[in-house]
């Protein structure tokens, strides 16, 4: 399914957050989607996190990039949806992630 | 005393203890069952007949102050499926049969009269038989309020039975055992023993473990050793550690993690996203309970002496309880699978199907095939209430939703049934996660996500390095099922696999605490060795059943309907599944 019309946004990374991490998207609300937009084309997972602000030790190691299980190191594009999950959430300890390439 | 094994005829309603068998000594939990099931069993005869056995074993770990240790194994030849069965539930029930020094049940024959309903009582002193048929067509959480209030307290007390689906003998009827407040919610739930069960006349088997001998342990010191290291890693893993993911959100938490790897099953099997997926989550959950009873709820345990207690409760708007427990699979199979996006709408289902006796994932994926076959639309919660109703009435239509996906579909002309070996598939797209979907292929259960839980290494990462669309995982998804078998034979609830898993001294803690009890010298390689060998016993017992390697696939619509958002077909080569097993 793609995402609906209303999301879409071919110039913005699409940034759906979980748990403790929603509160860095204008709606928190757990029961629907925390979805922020950013510019980010041709930048990392880990520049766009420090951009937000996001502490490495709120960060959880499921992030998925379209669908995709990823490490920090990838580069987004346009239209690209990013999810992050935090750390409380996390099914991976963060020194497999760090290890991760 | 020794351990016995409790054989009963429900022909003439006689029971004898009997030793147990040299080489059964070390078996327990699904490797005691299977192994019953197969040398007593016919591997042809029909479920639902009198050479049908029912196998009740507790884990080896079991009645014993080791953590989350409370699983027990129900094991025959399957109803829904017609291969062997091993179904197990996380119970007080398991430690209290252990404690009794019980190494199984084997229940046996078949009573001429089928109307009438019977209870087993066990305690110190043995078995008795006490007529059950004011039970009969009774709502589980009546019955079971009803019998501890007769027989004893929770303490002592622990009650496995049936409900009105194993009265009518469905596909979906499984078998309910009390949580740790005497809900009558937890379940073996998949594969129809509940109807095996009811086939041989038995309504509830009731344990009173007063002045109970306890669990012999071989080696005190080894024993407290393992158990200790098992429950320090189970406390420092992030997934099962308390206020960790399970024990805050419970199994629901994987409802947003799923979705976004789009491989959430939504609308019967078409999609791998749902759009009302947030609000069915277990984040979602957490919200409205802390809305409604103005405070933040943790989970808890489902039975004595778990450390993870991931069980969560459902509160109603006013604040009282509604249901315990919603698991992610059955928060999913009437939730995404049939388009439901109201939470106290799909927990309303699950406790119906609670109170019928009913495996939640078949219901949930009959109805949603049902959906498809055009009985309802999809996101009707109020039709889909009325369907489950007319389950628990007996009615021609509920009888035919209570036989599973794969009677449902043909009932209603439905090409998308996604099931292997008659037993529809529970919450994991395998054309979006190929490694589950090659374990629902090849288990000897049928599709089963528990009989190999590739998931944590794909998804969750447990192990860190799979990813869910990489498709060579044959060896993977072979070491899991042999993983799952020894887990599920040593008491142990599945999911001490994320720590173990992870935390090398996890791992050799649940070795060690085996060892200490039985008195042997296990290694890793005999976790190995011996879940290989409960696998190859079930492979064997399902050959003489008539199941070949053309069992061992999934549903052909899957090969050729692309899977949104991956746009995936299921494309594992034949000659790969027919390798991870041999």
């Amino acid at each position: 399914m793609s995402p609906p019309p209303a999301y879409t946004n071919m110039r913005h990374i699409e940034i759906h957050l979980y748990g403790k991490l929603r509160r860095y998207a204008p709606d928190t609300d757990p029961r629907a989607d925390s979805v922020l937009r950013v510019a980010g084309d041709g930048k990392t997972i880990a520049q766009i996190v420090e951009e937000i602000g996001i502490g490495k030790r709120d960060l959880g190691a499921n992030i998925f990039v379209n669908g995709e299980y990823s490490d920090l190191e990838r580069m987004l594009h346009s239209g690209d949806r990013l999810a992050l999950f935090p750390d409380d959430m996390q099914l991976l300890y963060k020194w497999y992630f760090a290890w991760r390439k | 005393m020794m351990q016995r094994i409790l054989r009963v005829n429900m022909i003439d309603r006689t029971a004898t203890f009997e030793e147990v068998p040299e080489k059964y000594k070390v078996r327990a939990g699904r490797w005691l069952t299977s192994s019953i099931v197969a040398s007593e069993v016919p591997p042809t005869c029909h479920p639902l007949g009198p050479k049908n056995k029912l196998v009740i074993s507790a884990g080896l770990t079991s009645g014993t102050s080791s953590p989350t240790s409370a699983r027990v194994s129900i094991g025959g030849k399957s109803p829904l499926t017609g291969t062997i069965k091993e179904s197990n539930a996380g119970t007080g029930f398991a430690h209290m049969l252990a404690r009794l020094r019980i190494k199984s049940i084997i229940i046996e024959g078949q009573p001429q009269d089928t109307t009438k309903y019977w209870t087993i009582k066990i305690d110190k002193n043995g078995p008795s038989f006490l007529p059950a048929d004011e039970y009969v067509g009774l709502k589980l959480s009546e019955a079971y309020e009803r019998l501890f209030a007769e027989h004893g307290g929770l303490s002592h007390t622990s009650i496995m039975g049936i409900g009105v689906a194993g009265e009518y003998r469905l596909g979906a009827a499984g078998i309910c055992f009390n949580d740790i407040k005497g809900r009558a919610t937890r379940y073996s739930g998949r594969g129809g023993m509940g109807a095996v069960m009811g086939s041989k006349g038995l309504k509830f088997i009731i344990l009173d473990d007063t002045d109970a001998p306890g669990v012999e342990i071989a080696d005190k010191e080894l024993f407290d050793r393992g158990r200790k290291k098992l429950a320090d890693a189970l406390l420092a893993h992030a997934i099962t550690k308390p206020k960790g993911a399970l024990n805050s959100y419970g199994t629901a938490v994987l409802v947003n993690i799923i979705n976004e790897v789009g491989g959430l099953p939504t609308r019967n099997f078409r999609s791998g996203r749902f759009e009302g997926a947030t609000k069915v989550s277990g984040e979602a959950l957490f919200a409205n309970n802390k809305e409604r009873i103005g405070k933040e709820v943790y989970n808890h345990a489902c039975s004595p002496g778990c450390i993870i207690q991931c069980s969560n409760t459902v509160y109603r708007k006013d604040g009282s309880e509604h249901m315990s427990c919603l698991e992610y699979e059955s928060d999913w199979a009437f939730g995404p699978n049939c388009e439901i996006d109201d939470l106290d709408t799909i927990a309303e289902l699950v406790n119906k199907c609670n109170e019928y006796g009913l495996d939640t994932i078949e219901v949930g994926g009959a109805l949603a095939v049902a959906m498809d076959g055009g009985l309802a639309e999809f996101g009707d919660g109020k039709r889909a209430l009325e369907i489950v109703d007319e389950i628990g009435k007996g009615t021609p239509l509920g009888r035919i939703i209570g036989s599973g996906a794969v009677t449902t579909g043909r009932a209603f002309g439905v090409s998308r049934v996604p099931a292997v070996k008659g037993q529809n598939m529970p919450a994991y797209e395998p054309r979006a996660i190929k490694g589950i979907g090659m374990t629902y292929a090849v288990g000897t259960m049928g599709a089963d996500h528990t009989s190999g839980y590739t998931i944590a290494t794909e998804v969750l990462g447990v192990a860190g390095k799979a990813d869910p669309m990489n498709s060579n995982k044959a060896e993977m998804a072979r070491n899991f099922q042999y993983a799952t078998g020894f887990i599920d034979s040593s008491g142990h609830c599945l999911f001490i696999a994320f720590a173990i898993l992870d935390i090398p001294s996890g791992f050799e803690g649940m070795i060690e605490e085996c060892n200490g009890i039985l008195g042997t010298s296990w290694t890793a390689d005999d976790v190995g060795r011996i879940g290989k060998e409960v696998i190859d016993i079930e492979r064997v017992f399902n050959r003489a059943a008539g199941f070949t390697k053309a069992d061992d696939r999934l549903p052909e619509f899957m090969t050729y309907e692309p899977l949104p958002p991956h746009n995936a077909v299921w494309d594992i080569p034949d000659e790969e599944l027919d390798s991870i097993l041999g």
